[in-house]
């Protein structure tokens, strides 16, 4: 029997709730993602619904993360009442589609923080 | 007892649980070594709680926002979708339908012009080529006939020559009568002395010009 492609198999439960979020597609030591629609009690490694962009979390030569989005059709999956991952919900919070996420600000003052600390040891250790 | 392995490396499901690759299955206890660790809480402050908490309720209200927009929208496109059925714009579809049946079919015809004359052209080079190639077969057959003529006449001009029934007698003695004895010996300066019982000439004189130059 063929395995069911990674682009979805298009087939779903009409009532049961979906969720948008990223599966791991890549090999060990090596993560890439599909953003997917699929039903969220379904586990990871199931069949999806529907593939709805990647997301590249390694940079690039251009140091970059690629991430691919299929708005439309992340619409019509929201106007459908999908549930939205956490992760997928900053990508897209950083694309401008919907507002930042607050994990997005947490990590950003916390990494902040962590700087000016780093900082302070340096200074007080050049000065002693 | 159904070995692990077996149980965390099958393709299909044989029971209801399911593991996922690298887990441990369900039934599976903590590990003894791990019963009494408790994690760690993570510590945040009142300030950071606060202001997590501020900006939680902010995202939660405007994505709530969006959500009905979105449902919103797709409900709207739903109803134009059903209005779209009416008998009004089932009319205009059809008009418009028979304007692009006749578009299609003018532009089919300025193609089928096109591909007509561009058949011609493959036809003639085709016939070009194959009359072409027809030549240069023909040219290899006369050449290959020639070849084999003359072949024929070499062989018709050896035959006077041939051994035949009528001869034979007249070829024997003639071998008999004139023996070839084909045992040679030969000397270092690569000479062939044919026969067995041929006399060596000029042998001590040709050693003496050899000992001499050395």
């Amino acid at each position: 029997m063929p395995l069911p492609p990674a682009t979805g198999t298009g087939r779903y439960y009409a009532i049961a709730a979906k969720s948008i979020r990223l599966i791991r597609h890549g090999c060990t030591n090596r993560p890439f993602f599909h953003i997917s629609v699929t039903h969220r009690r379904r586990l990871n490694s199931q069949p999806v619904i529907e593939q709805l962009g990647s997301y590249d979390p390694m940079p690039n030569m251009n140091n970059e993360k690629l991430v691919a989005l299929n708005l439309d059709r992340i619409k019509h999956w929201l106007g459908k009442g999908a549930h939205v991952s956490p992760p997928v919900a900053e990508l897209l919070g950083l694309s401008g589609f919907f507002p930042i996420h607050p994990r997005s600000y947490m990590t950003a003052w916390r990494n902040r923080r962590t700087e000016r600390e780093n900082q302070a040891k340096e200074k007080a250790e050049g000065s002693s | 007892m159904i070995p692990k392995n077996v149980l965390l490396k099958r393709v299909s499901p044989l029971i209801s649980q399911i593991a996922e690759a690298h887990r441990k299955p369900r039934w599976e206890p903590v590990a003894k070594s791990k019963i009494y660790r408790i994690p760690k809480r993570p510590e945040i402050s009142e300030e950071e709680r606060l202001e997590l908490l501020r900006i939680n309720n902010n995202y939660k209200t405007q994505m709530r926002a969006i959500r009905r927009f979105y449902h919103e929208e797709m409900m709207r496109e739903l109803s134009s979708l059903k209005s779209a059925s009416s008998e009004m714009s089932q009319k205009l579809e059809a008009e418009e339908w028979e304007k692009c049946v006749h578009l299609n079919e003018e532009w089919n015809k300025e193609v089928a012009a096109e591909r007509e004359q561009r058949r011609k052209i493959e036809l003639a080079a085709m016939e070009e080529y194959t009359l072409k190639r027809m030549e240069e077969k023909d040219k290899e057959m006369r050449e290959k006939i020639e070849k084999a003529s003359a072949e024929i006449r070499l062989q018709k001009e050896l035959s006077a020559t041939f051994i035949t029934p009528d001869n034979l007698e007249a070829a024997i003695d003639a071998a008999l009568a004139n023996p070839i004895d084909y045992n040679f010996a030969i000397d270092l300066k690569g000479n062939h002395f044919y026969g067995r019982d041929t006399p060596i000439v000029n042998q001590d004189k040709k050693d003496n010009a050899i000992n001499t130059n050395t």
